[in-house]
């Protein structure tokens, strides 16, 4: 089997644009999770949120390519800056930056989730504004001139692989390419896939994991609605999202895109390339309790990580950073521990824990970024904090700090599971 | 064209069509008004407990139905299983949107003046008329979570939404899951409807469909010279796929052999393939490779043949690339013009035809193909199925946005 090394890493985060940005704000404990901006939110409980600082997309794609990013939803955007943060940092020179590109197109896929994109309601309610019958749209007006008012295509937007698509045109990318829509489990699942079609030799690199942005009134509405949102901290965002703490109020929407780039080892060896971490292991797996609730017993979650270990031939005692999921709503946190105690066993207690979602919100199907995370850990040496984890849930000891610290770490971990139960694993090492 | 294999499949070598006026929502006014609907739809007549499926989506629904008949039909729901080593993949759509909710919602709160919603007042009337459960259903992750409480199955579980190719892309992935022997047993396929309002206004904006409302079952003509679009339809596929150790040791009736995958984007535009077909010609270039299969192995190719423009030219450019002297002697055909475009249930259903051409030796046609186009000149199995040597077929699936698979089927030989 070929080994498979991580040589570019891409974030947009509600902590900063750009992995460099992301890590060192992470560490400093600064907190992305604020009053919503980009609409009023004051008709929903829920009212804060994980938003990506502002950005112009026109600075992340070449010229020729920016009237296209006018068909572009959110979502695709932060695919799309995400994309162009992880190839600048890789060394590789793709079609976007240069006539001859430094790679064999055919040999690169590209695999990223997406979740279920929002179409901008302006956007649509001005064009059903024109074939309204009071508070309904009248189909037969909408079929006969409604429907014109919105651009040939508006469809294209919308469609979950146009992140993949978006990043395949730019950076010509023409190897396998797929689009994963798994939820929060999303990215790891893309990431995973990509990591096997280079393993098996159907590719030499891939750029891989996931974007989505929830901040935005269907998005926020359906959390709500799932009651799935914390409620309770809209005054003090920075403590809203408690993972694993007694006092947990629930999950912050949030947005962002993260993405790794994988290369297969001898290849990065040999052009010298900067090598963050082995991707090792990897694993998945499917819960069959119940769709709106986590199985308390954590039997798939922990068969997904413990198929992701034995893939990588590591035991749990060598794990130096875990990356959970950790949403901060306290059935799931719960759900979530019983699952890593059956897959860690005692060595629970003494992995450095890092529940970074307390400072960016639930990404989603851009939960990439947390992996992300897992892997500058390891090559920096550094913990992130778990800044809202003051007193774990149910007396668990939990080894988690206030503040970012210094460890070797040979090996780290991210894990996610998804509403719908599907779950995966991602190992890295140190090469 | 009917909620089973035997009754689906009499039906296309029939060549009867599926396609009549749409009757889900009223499509009278819009630029298309023809759609291929699955007819007097009852999930409980598939599966016994409806209770942990309340609510689901169209999309689940077909899935549900679909996954139920493939599970008995492999004779699992007898077998010992390892569920651990039971994985799904599907290429499935999402749940259709609560349209009277989502539209009332977005007007309630519109400011004319302002050309902008007040989106405190559409949460106070979204919260009103939205339902937790129709939200939920939507997601594309659904029918997955479905299928896995139906079976039981706990192994790895993907969906892939790779727009009109998701679910071939599926049923590869789940091959090389099998072949990577991380599972013993993968649910491959895929569900999908967009015979929704929004979903037809988005079809309609791209002038990518029929518009021939008047002559329903005529509105598809894949290869012909006077095709005009594609027909949507709705549906789902399943397989079980299956290593052959494991269906070997509990003395399954092996239908065919999955043989080869392929798997390329085209990286060209978001709206149009390549002209070339250059991404198509390598998908179907690897997915040979992969079988250790020659062109002139193949018996039946199962087309994208959408029946636009575009589609058909471009695949028909593509199929003599691949196969050379040998692309004439090749039948070719598409479903598509009995039973429209599943969008990213397309693919699992066509190749459960081709697994059945091999089954019965006998290709199913492409109806509607009267007037030769001379950008189309292959052997489109015209207007009537066809008796014929089939043991090794192709199909092939494209996507918007330049996504493009192919996977062969071979009969079994122990």
């Amino acid at each position: 089997m070929r080994r498979v090394v991580i040589t570019g890493i891409g974030v947009v985060s509600p902590v900063g644009i750009g992995a460099k940005a992301f890590w060192q704000n992470l560490l400093a404990g600064q907190v992305g999770v604020r009053r919503i901006q980009l609409f009023d939110p004051s008709g929903f409980p829920s009212q804060v949120a994980g938003e990506v600082p502002a950005y112009k997309i026109g600075d992340f794609v070449p010229k020729s390519y920016r009237k296209a990013t006018k068909v572009m939803a959110k979502d695709i955007e932060l695919a799309v800056v995400a994309a162009d943060d992880a190839f600048k940092d890789s060394g590789l020179q793709s079609k976007a930056y240069t006539e001859s590109p430094t790679f064999d197109s055919k040999r690169f896929g590209c695999n990223i989730g997406a979740g279920l994109l929002s179409a901008e309601l302006n956007e649509l309610t001005a064009a059903m504004h024109t074939a309204r019958d009071g508070n309904k749209l009248d189909l037969e007006k909408w079929g006969r001139e409604g429907m014109s008012q919105l651009t040939p295509l508006w469809l294209l937007k919308y469609l979950p692989n146009m992140l993949a698509c978006h990043v395949t045109i730019i950076h010509e990318l023409k190897g396998p390419s797929n689009t994963i829509t798994c939820a929060d489990a999303s990215s790891h699942l893309a990431i995973g896939e990509a990591f096997r079609t280079i393993q098996r030799g159907d590719a030499d690199l891939a750029i891989c994991g996931g974007a989505e942005s929830k901040v935005n009134p269907m998005g926020l509405v359906r959390q709500c609605l799932l009651k799935r949102t914390s409620n309770t901290k809209n005054d003090t965002p920075a403590e809203a999202v408690r993972p694993f703490d007694a006092d947990a109020t629930g999950l912050a929407i949030g947005e962002g895109g993260g993405l790794l780039i994988l290369e297969e080892y001898e290849r990065a060896k040999s052009r010298g390339a900067k090598i963050y971490a082995e991707l090792a292991g990897f694993g998945a797996s499917q819960d069959t309790h119940k769709i709106t609730d986590p199985d308390p017993t954590g039997h798939s979650y922990a068969q997904a990580i413990k198929k992701a270990l034995a893939d990588a031939g590591v035991g749990a005692g060598e794990i130096g950073c875990l990356v959970p999921h950790g949403l901060g709503i306290a059935a799931f946190d719960r759900a979530e521990l019983a699952g890593l105690r059956v897959a860690l066993g005692g060595a629970l207690e003494r992995i450095p824990f890092a529940p970074v979602k307390a400072q960016i919100g639930n990404l989603a199907a851009g939960c990439g970024v947390d992996a992300a995370a897992a892997v500058l850990a390891l090559q920096t040496g550094q913990i992130p904090p778990a800044i809202n984890t003051r007193k774990p849930i149910d007396g668990v000891n939990l080894n988690v700090a206030g503040e970012s610290r210094s460890a070797a770490v040979n090996v780290s971990v991210s894990t996610v599971y998804s509403l719908g139960g599907q779950n995966a694993a991602l190992v890295f090492r140190k090469v | 064209m009917g909620h089973d294999i035997e009754s689906v499949w009499r039906r296309l070598l029939n060549g009867e069509s599926g396609i009549s006026r749409t009757s889900l929502f009223d499509a009278s006014t819009f630029p298309t008004s023809i759609s291929a609907e699955v007819k007097d739809f009852r999930l409980s007549e598939h599966i016994a407990s409806l209770d942990q499926h309340a609510g689901s989506g169209r999309n689940t629904q077909f899935a549900l139905a679909a996954a139920a008949q493939a599970w008995k039909s492999a004779g699992l729901d007898n077998a010992k299983l390892d569920l651990d080593r039971v994985g799904i993949y599907l290429g499935s759509g999402e749940g259709p949107l609560d349209f009277g909710a989502y539209t009332t919602a977005a007007l309630a709160a519109w400011q004319a003046e302002a050309n902008s919603l007040n989106s405190v007042k559409w949460a106070q009337t979204a919260f009103e008329l939205m339902n937790v459960t129709r939200e939920l259903e939507q997601e594309p992750n659904m029918p997955l979570s479905h299928l896995a409480l139906l079976t039981g199955a706990r192994g790895p579980a993907f969906n892939c939404l790779t727009a009109c190719a998701a679910s071939t892309q599926a049923i590869g992935e789940a091959m090389e899951i099998l072949r990577e022997g991380r599972a013993d047993v993968m649910i491959g396929g895929g569900a999908h409807s967009m015979i929704h309002p929004l979903g037809v206004t988005g079809f309609n904006r791209l002038t990518a469909l029929s518009t021939m409302n008047d002559d329903p079952p005529r509105a598809s003509r894949p290869f012909d010279a006077q095709r005009g679009g594609f027909v949507l339809g709705e549906g789902a596929g399943m397989m079980i796929l299956e290593t052959l150790e494991h269906a070997q040791r509990r003395n399954a009736r092996i239908l065919a052999e999955v043989v080869g995958y392929g798997s390329t984007a085209d990286a060209f535009r978001i709206t149009d393939q390549h002209p070339e077909g250059e991404g198509a010609i390598v998908a179907m270039t690897e997915a040979l490779h992969d079988a250790d299969l020659a062109p002139a192995d193949i018996h039946y190719i199962n087309a994208h043949g959408t029946g636009t423009r575009e589609n058909d030219g471009n695949e028909t450019v593509a199929i003599k690339a691949v196969f050379g002297q040998h692309a004439k002697n090749v039948p070719v055909s598409s479903i598509k013009s009995m039973m429209g475009h599943l969008i990213a249930a397309a693919g699992a259903v066509e190749l459960i035809t081709c697994v059945l051409a091999i089954r019965d030796q006998v290709l199913p046609p492409t109806m509607n193909l009267h007037n030769p186009d001379p950008e189309c000149d292959l052997d489109y199995v015209p207007n009537e199925a066809r008796r014929a040597r089939c043991d090794v077929a192709m199909s092939n699936s494209f996507g918007f946005g330049g996504q493009n698979d192919t996977i062969i089927v071979r009969r079994f030989v122990s």
